[in-house]
């Protein structure tokens, strides 16, 4: 019988402990239906996620769903949208009362004398060229004076096709800039011309990621088995999909066999009553979803999977750690 | 202070479960030590812990609470914990 310890040496099994009883619950939840930017590929307005109901109003009735959300057992509110620092109230009603993670284009800043430590994510779709194609502006220039010297700050580089042969020029910038930077792949919800993968190319981006890795250690938050996986959409020979993603809202979840999957998560609406299907949009072709989280979670929940070996066991150790790093369970 | 029967039946009964919802190999529920931490050796997860808690349920009519997981770090801390909602719910 393969035991945790039988399989790692000691450096690699105090990793392990580590992050074995984390136990993270996480929930994502759309703090508003508006944005101050309309990009091109964006699965909130291009499957008509902001349509899907209204937004509840009442502050108080935020703090009373957050309540109930802590008492569900989330113990990590990932904060979307829309944009949420459009409604810095609402932010907070999570702030105050669960680890949160807010996820913004930077162009507004968080006021840290209110949230002084809530990780921000701050998403990228590129370099400046790119970022005036899909998103109208070189969102970049703003948010990284917004969050200059920010140290609970990273970038979600979301890298097109592209950028291949191109990314280290916006990891440079990053990296210059003293931040981190978390990759993941677009997924082309709006079929926007010259942006949906083919397998070479998702070779060549593979091998590119992890030149970056290698390049800025620093400064890149990943790791190689996470690059395989998103890349290749496989996991141990099994294919990504509608079947094995783990990022499905719970009440919604009736796939039979019932595969490893995120306990309790739900990503909840603005009216703070709808649910969504899943944790993007649920008009997305699931075989060709590369969400970075989705692709993180598949691994993490799968862990028992990778007790097959000590190369295994490892890889699973690096990806927890790489996600634990991005919401700050444990330090850079 | 010697271990009594129930306890032993208990553990072995658990340790079946366990053997079987994990699907381990090379392993009998005689030969499973009871005192080995199933999160940092046998890398069980909460939803592992929640399909042998099911079965237990089912098994012994003793529901066990989530929040209850982290108490629940080896066979014997699971037929204890069993073992005091049985006799709990008894009297």
């Amino acid at each position: 019988m393969q035991t945790v310890s039988s399989l790692l040496d000691k450096e690699w099994y105090e990793r392990y402990k580590a992050i074995s009883r984390l136990n993270i619950r996480s929930s994502i939840y759309d703090v508003t239906n508006q944005c101050n930017l309309r990009c091109k590929g964006c699965f909130f307005f291009s499957s008509d996620e902001h349509k899907a109901a209204p937004e509840e109003m009442a502050i108080a009735r935020w703090e009373a769903f957050v309540e109930r959300e802590q008492v569900r057992g989330v113990n990590l509110a990932i904060l979307i949208g829309g944009e949420p620092t459009l409604h810095l109230d609402r932010v907070e009603a999570f702030y105050k009362r669960l680890p949160t993670f807010c996820a913004t284009n930077g162009l507004i800043k968080v006021p840290r004398d209110r949230f002084p430590d809530m990780m921000v994510g701050i998403s990228l779709w590129g370099d400046e060229a790119d970022e005036k194609l899909l998103r109208g502006r070189d969102a970049f220039a703003v948010s990284s004076r917004n969050y200059a010297g920010d140290p609970y700050t990273y970038y979600l580089y979301t890298i097109t096709p592209r950028q291949i042969g191109r990314t280290e020029k916006a990891i440079r910038r990053i990296a210059e800039a003293g931040f981190k930077v978390h990759m993941q792949l677009l997924s082309n919800d709006e079929g926007v011309e010259g942006f949906s993968w083919t397998d070479s190319q998702l070779a060549d981006i593979r091998a590119e990621m992890d030149a970056m890795l290698d390049r800025y250690p620093g400064a890149v938050i990943s790791c190689r088995y996470y690059h395989e996986i998103i890349t290749t959409g496989r996991m141990l020979g099994r294919p990504f999909g509608w079947m094995e993603c783990p990022s499905v809202t719970e009440p919604m979840d009736d796939r039979q066999p019932q595969p490893k999957r995120l306990i309790r998560f739900i990503r909840w609406a603005a009216d703070l009553e709808t649910m969504h299907r899943c944790c993007t949009s649920a008009t997305r072709d699931c075989t060709t979803c590369k969400d970075g989280a989705a692709h993180m979670s598949w691994v993490m929940v799968n862990k028992r999977a990778h007790m097959g070996s000590a190369r295994d066991l490892q890889n699973w150790i690096e990806v927890y750690e790489m996600f634990a790093k991005l919401y700050r369970f444990i330090p850079w | 202070m010697p271990e009594s029967n129930e306890i032993r039946e208990l553990i072995l009964r658990i340790a079946g479960i366990v053997i079987e919802e994990l699907k381990l190999e090379e392993i009998t529920p005689e030969k499973f030590d009871p005192n080995m931490d199933l999160v940092d050796e046998l890398g069980v997860d909460s939803m592992d812990l929640a399909t042998v808690a099911l079965v237990l349920q089912d098994e012994y009519g003793v529901f066990i609470d989530e929040d209850d997981y982290p108490k629940l770090k080896n066979v014997r801390l699971i037929a204890e914990y069993l073992q005091s909602r049985l006799h709990g719910a008894k009297g």
